[in-house]
C-alpha cells in the first residue's frame, strides 16, 4: 500500500535529517518572526489608535472571503486568475506541508487512497502554479500594463516562488525516477518530468544523488523565503489579510471618521506619520501595488499628479525610512520631511474627487479616500489651497453657499411655479425637499429644479423646501477637508430642520443626499428617511402612484453618480424609472458601481482646473458616443448636468449626444 | 514693532441695497456689513510684516454687527490684539470724525505703523488713511500694494494708473494706504477662528467726542433710474462734430 515516507532518500550521514530540516526552517521561522515583529511593530507603535476589533465574525468572513477565495482579486479575469493560481497553489502546498507533518508526528494517515489524492491534489496545483506564474511573467515582462511596478523586487519574489515550486517538482519527480511505484501517474505531472530523467539515462544512484541536492535547495529556497519575507514584496500575505480583517466596519462608505482629537479636546492636525492611526499605516504597509485604484481613478486618468497607488507607495516609503526616528523622537522636534507637502504634495491631496473609485476596486480594502480627506484637513487648517476654492469656502461660510449669492434668493426659482411651494419651515409636510446648491443657483439648471418640482406636484406629493433657510448640507465642504464650516453647516441646517414637521427628507442632489443619510446627526433625522427623488419616484413606481402617460422612445445610456451609486447603491432605481419611460438603456462599459467620476466631487468643482490630458468628464462622454445609437446621457445629479453638459461642447459632440438630467425625461414622459 | 489696523465694515453688496424710508440712508434693517475688501488687505499685510520680522499687531473695528466675527478672524490669522470701538456709530458718523477720534485712541498705542485699506465704497469725505495722518501728524502714502520693512523705515511699492509702479522709503511712524497685500488675503479655517474665539479676547473702547458736524451731508439716497436721455447724433463726422459743439454750447458746457 502507498504511504508517504518521511525524508524519503536523504541519508542519515550528517544524523536525522528531521534535525536540520527543522533546524533551518525553524532558524529561518524566528528571523521571519523578529522582522514581521519589526514591521507591524513600526505601525503599531508609531500610528495612532483605532479601534478596529469588534465585530470579530464579519472580520473573519471578509478574511474568508477577500483574502482566501479573493472574491475582489477576481473580479478582474486576467489579473484574478493569475493571482488566484499562484495563491491558491500556495495555500494547497501550506496545507500540503501541515498533513505531512501531523501524518509525520501525529496520525498517521498518509496512505493508501488518501495518500494518492493527496499526491493528486498537490501535482494538480502545482501545475496550476505554473500557469499561474506563466500568467504573471507574461503580464510583467511583455504585456507591461502601466498600472504595475515593474520594480526588479517583483521579480524577486516571483523568481524565488517559481524556484521553490519548480524545486519541489525537481524533488518529487527525481524520486518517483527512482522509485517508479505502480501508482506513479497519480501525480500525473510530476511522473512526466520523472520521464525526463529517466530518458537522460542515469543510474538509480546518480538519480538518487540528484534528488539529494535538489532536496537540499529546495529547503534551502524555502528559508530563503521566509528569511526574506518581511523586506519583500511577499509581505503582502501578511499584511493583505490583516488589512482585509481590520477593514472599515464601524461606519457605511459615505461617512468620514470625524476630525480626530488630542488629549485635550483640540482638533488634531495630520502633519506627520504618528498623526495617522495604525490602521492608516497598514493601509500603506498592505498595498501591493497591483494598480487598480489606478485604473480606476479618474484624477490619474485625466493626468493629474494623484495615483491613488502612489499615495499608499509614497507614505509606505516614508513610514520605512523615517518610522523609527519618529518613534525615538517622541513629540519632539522632526528632522524628517513633512507628511503633508513634502511625502504627499499639496497638487496630488487636491486632485482627489473622493469618487471612491480606488476604495471600490482595492482588493485588501485600502482606505484612500479617508486618508486623502484626513491629510486635506491640514492644508485646509494652514489655508493652503487655490483662490477659487478659497473663494468657494468663504462664500459658503458666509452666504451658505457656493455661488457667493444671498441666501434671500435660494428659492428665486421657485417664483415663476404656477402653483407654490409650501414653506416647510410654517406648514407641515410629508416630504421636506432639499433642494441643494447648485439645483437652486446655477441658472442652468434652475429649469431642471422647476421641472422637479412640478413633476412632484404632478404626482400630487405634499412636499415644501426651505427657502431661504436651507445651507449648503456640507458633503463636498467635509471631503474638501473643512470640517470647522462642515460643523456649522450641519449645525444652521439641523436647527432649521428641527423646527419643521415632515415624515422624510428628498434631495435631488446626491452630495446632499449622501451627507444628510450617512453623516447628520441622528436626531436630526430622529428615524425619518432620507431619500433620493429616484428612490421616492422608484417606489410610486412600484405602488402605481406614478403612472406615464407618453413613451418617449429614446435609447439612452446611464451615468451613476458616485454618491448615489458607488457611496450608498442606489443602481436599480434611477434604471427602472429610464425604462418606465418607455426608454431603451444601453450601459456603458464602465457602469454600475465602476461607474466613472465627472471630475467634480470632493470640492474639485469649486477648485481652479488643474492641467489635465483629458478631463474626467470628457472621458466620459467619448465613452458614451461610442455606443451605439445612443443619443442621450441620463443623469441623476446636478453636477453631473453641469459638468456634462460642459463636456459635450468641449469635445464637440454637442449634436450627438444631448445630457439630460432623468427629471426631465419623467417629466416629459409625464406632462 | 507695533502695527496698528483699524478696520472698518461696510454693506455687502451681494445682497439686496434698501433704502430707508427716509431716503438718505440704507435701511439698516437689511442692510448685512461685512469687512471692507482693503482693509482685510491691511489686516493680511500686518500679519505678514509680522511673520516676517516680528512684532505686534493690533486691529480695531466700530462695534457694529459682526464685528466680533472680523475681530476673531483676525486673531486666527495672528493678531494680537483686538479692540472694539464702542460709541454711537449713526451713519451721519464721517471720515473726519471717526479719524479724528480714532487717531485719539491710535496716539497712546504708540504705533511704528498704521496701516488701513486705501479706501472703502462707503466712504463719503475721502479715505481714512489720510485723515487718520493728519491727525496723528505722521506721514502717509496710499495705494501700496507690498510693504518691506529696514531701519524705521519702509520701502513701499505704490501702483500709480497705467501700470506705473513707485517704490518709495517711508520714515515710520507711518500710515499707509493698502491696495494690496504681498498675498492675497490667506483662508482662516473655522477651527482656527473658534479656537480664537475661546483664547483671543476683545477689549473695548469707547470712542468720545464724535464731532460729526463740518461732514458732507446726503440729501437724496436713491438707485439708478432708467431714463432715456440719451440722443443719438447721426451724420458724418465733421455734421456730428458741429452737432456736438452746438449742443456743448446749448447746455452751457462750452
Amino acid at each position: 500500500m502507498p504511504e508517504r515516507i518521511d525524508f524519503w532518500g536523504i541519508p542519515h550521514t550528517w544524523g536525522p535529517p528531521e534535525v536540520y530540516a527543522y533546524g533551518i526552517m525553524g532558524l529561518a521561522s524566528l528571523v521571519l518572526l523578529f522582522r514581521l515583529y519589526q514591521a507591524v511593530s513600526l505601525w503599531w507603535r508609531l500610528g495612532r489608535s483605532e479601534k478596529r476589533w469588534d465585530q470579530l465574525h464579519i472580520r473573519v468572513w471578509r478574511l474568508i472571503k477577500y483574502a482566501i477565495v479573493q472574491v475582489r482579486v477576481l473580479s478582474q479575469r486576467y489579473p484574478g486568475v493569475m493571482h488566484i493560481a499562484l495563491a491558491w497553489a500556495f495555500f494547497v502546498f501550506l496545507w500540503g506541508t501541515i498533513l505531512a507533518t501531523i501524518h509525520s508526528h501525529f496520525i498517521t494517515f498518509l496512505r493508501g487512497n488518501t495518500y494518492l489524492i493527496y499526491k493528486l491534489v498537490l501535482d494538480l496545483f502545482t501545475l496550476v502554479f505554473l500557469v499561474g506564474a506563466v500568467m504573471a511573467a507574461y503580464r510583467r515582462y511583455i504585456q507591461r500594463p502601466r498600472r504595475l511596478t515593474l520594480a526588479p523586487r517583483f521579480t524577486y519574489s516571483l523568481v524565488l516562488i517559481v524556484v521553490i515550486v519548480v524545486g519541489g517538482l525537481a524533488v518529487t519527480s527525481t524520486r518517483l525516477a527512482v522509485e517508479r511505484p505502480e501508482w506513479a501517474w497519480w501525480t500525473p505531472f510530476a511522473w512526466l518530468v520523472g520521464q525526463l530523467w529517466l530518458s537522460t539515462g542515469a543510474s538509480d544512484q546518480a538519480l538518487l544523488n540528484w534528488h539529494l541536492g535538489l532536496w537540499a535547495f529546495h529547503l534551502l529556497s524555502a528559508a530563503t523565503l521566509f528569511v526574506t519575507l518581511p523586506m519583500s514584496t511577499m509581505l503582502h500575505v501578511v499584511t493583505g489579510p490583516l488589512n482585509v480583517f481590520f477593514s472599515k466596519l464601524d461606519r457605511p462608505m459615505g461617512q468620514l471618521a470625524p476630525q480626530p482629537q488630542t488629549s485635550a479636546g483640540e482638533p488634531l492636525f495630520v502633519t506627520s506619520l504618528r498623526d495617522l492611526t495604525w490602521k492608516q499605516l497598514l493601509d500603506s504597509e498592505a498595498c501591493t501595488e497591483c494598480g487598480r485604484c489606478q485604473d480606476a481613478c479618474p484624477a490619474f486618468a485625466a493626468g493629474t499628479p494623484l495615483s491613488p497607488k502612489e499615495l499608499m507607495v509614497d507614505i509606505r516609503t516614508a513610514l520605512r525610512r523615517d518610522g523609527r526616528t519618529l518613534l525615538k523622537n517622541g513629540n519632539g522636534s522632526d528632522k524628517v520631511p513633512a507628511l503633508v507637502g513634502e511625502v504627499v504634495k499639496d497638487a496630488i491631496l487636491w486632485s482627489c474627487t473622493t469618487c471612491g473609485a480606488c476604495v471600490r476596486e482595492c482588493p485588501v480594502f485600502i482606505e484612500h479616500v479617508d486618508t486623502m480627506v484626513d491629510m486635506r484637513r491640514q492644508l485646509v487648517n494652514e489655508g493652503r489651497m487655490d483662490s477659487m476654492l478659497q473663494e468657494a469656502l468663504a462664500n459658503l461660510g458666509r452666504y451658505g453657499n457656493s455661488f457667493g449669492q444671498s441666501e434671500r434668493v435660494r428659492a428665486r426659482w421657485a417664483q415663476t411655479l404656477e402653483t407654490p411651494i409650501k414653506d416647510a419651515r410654517k406648514e407641515s409636510v410629508e416630504y421636506l425637499w432639499f433642494v441643494g446648491d447648485y439645483a437652486s443657483y446655477s441658472t442652468t439648471l434652475t429649469d431642471i429644479t422647476r421641472k422637479t418640482a412640478e413633476v412632484f406636484q404632478k404626482l400630487g406629493l405634499d412636499f415644501g423646501i426651505l427657502y431661504d433657510g436651507e445651507r449648503n448640507a456640507g458633503n463636498d465642504v467635509r471631503r474638501v477637508g473643512e470640517e470647522g464650516l462642515y460643523d456649522m453647516l450641519v449645525h444652521r441646517n439641523a436647527a432649521v430642520l428641527s423646527r419643521c414637521s415632515f415624515k422624510a427628507i428628498i434631495t435631488t442632489d446626491p452630495h446632499s443626499y449622501n451627507t444628510l443619510k450617512n453623516e447628520y446627526p441622528r436626531e436630526v433625522l430622529d428615524g425619518r428617511p432620507v431619500l433620493h427623488y429616484t428612490e421616492l419616484l422608484d417606489q410610486m413606481l412600484a405602488s402605481g402612484a406614478l403612472k406615464f402617460t407618453h413613451r418617449l422612445g429614446y435609447t439612452v445610456t446611464y451615468s451613476d453618480p458616485c454618491y448615489l451609486g458607488r457611496y450608498n447603491g442606489v443602481y436599480d432605481a434611477p434604471r427602472r424609472l429610464i425604462l418606465a419611460t418607455g426608454c431603451q438603456l444601453i450601459e456603458m462599459p464602465r457602469c454600475g458601481d465602476r461607474a466613472a467620476c465627472c471630475g467634480a466631487g470632493g470640492g474639485r468643482i469649486w477648485m481652479e482646473e488643474q492641467a489635465v490630458q483629458e478631463r474626467p468628464s470628457e472621458a466620459r462622454i467619448r465613452e458614451a458616443v461610442k455606443l451605439d445609437n445612443v443619443q442621450t446621457l441620463v443623469v441623476t445629479c446636478p453636477k453631473d448636468v453641469t459638468m456634462y453638459r460642459d463636456a459635450v461642447k468641449t469635445t464637440g459632440y454637442e449634436n450627438r449626444m444631448a445630457v439630460k438630467e432623468l427629471i426631465e425625461l419623467i417629466h416629459a414622459a409625464l406632462c | 514693532m507695533h502695527i496698528v489696523v483699524p478696520v472698518k465694515l461696510v454693506p455687502d453688496l451681494v445682497e439686496e441695497l434698501v433704502i430707508d424710508p427716509s431716503g438718505t440712508t440704507l435701511d439698516p434693517d437689511t442692510l448685512r456689513l461685512q469687512l471692507n475688501e482693503f482693509d482685510g488687505h491691511a489686516i493680511e499685510q500686518a500679519i505678514l510684516l509680522k511673520e516676517r520680522g516680528g512684532g505686534q499687531v493690533t486691529v480695531m473695528a466700530p462695534d457694529v454687527e459682526g464685528v466680533d466675527d472680523v475681530l476673531y478672524t483676525a486673531a486666527a490669522k495672528g493678531a494680537d490684539r483686538l479692540i472694539k470701538l464702542c460709541g454711537n456709530f449713526g451713519q451721519s458718523v464721517n471720515n473726519h470724525a471717526m479719524a479724528c477720534a480714532v487717531a485719539n485712541l491710535i496716539k497712546p498705542l504708540q504705533p511704528d505703523l498704521v496701516l488701513t485699506g486705501v479706501q472703502s465704497h462707503s466712504d463719503l469725505d475721502g479715505s481714512m488713511g489720510p485723515l487718520l495722518a493728519a491727525y496723528l501728524g505722521f506721514p502717509y502714502v496710499g495705494y501700496i500694494a507690498g510693504v518691506t520693512l529696514s531701519d524705521g523705515r519702509a520701502v513701499v511699492r505704490k501702483e500709480y494708473p497705467g501700470g506705473l509702479v513707485a517704490e518709495m522709503e517711508v520714515v515710520l511712524p507711518a500710515v499707509l494706504g493698502i491696495q494690496a497685500a504681498d498675498q492675497p488675503p490667506r483662508y482662516v479655517a473655522f477651527t482656527r477662528i473658534r479656537q480664537a474665539m475661546k483664547t483671543a479676547s476683545i477689549e473695548e473702547q469707547t470712542v468720545e467726542g464724535l464731532d460729526v458736524s463740518g461732514g458732507p451731508t446726503v440729501s437724496r439716497m436713491y438707485k439708478p433710474e432708467a431714463a432715456a436721455r440719451a440722443t443719438m447724433i447721426e451724420g458724418k463726422p465733421d455734421e456730428v462734430a458741429s452737432r456736438l459743439v452746438e449742443l456743448f454750447r446749448e447746455l452751457g458746457v462750452l
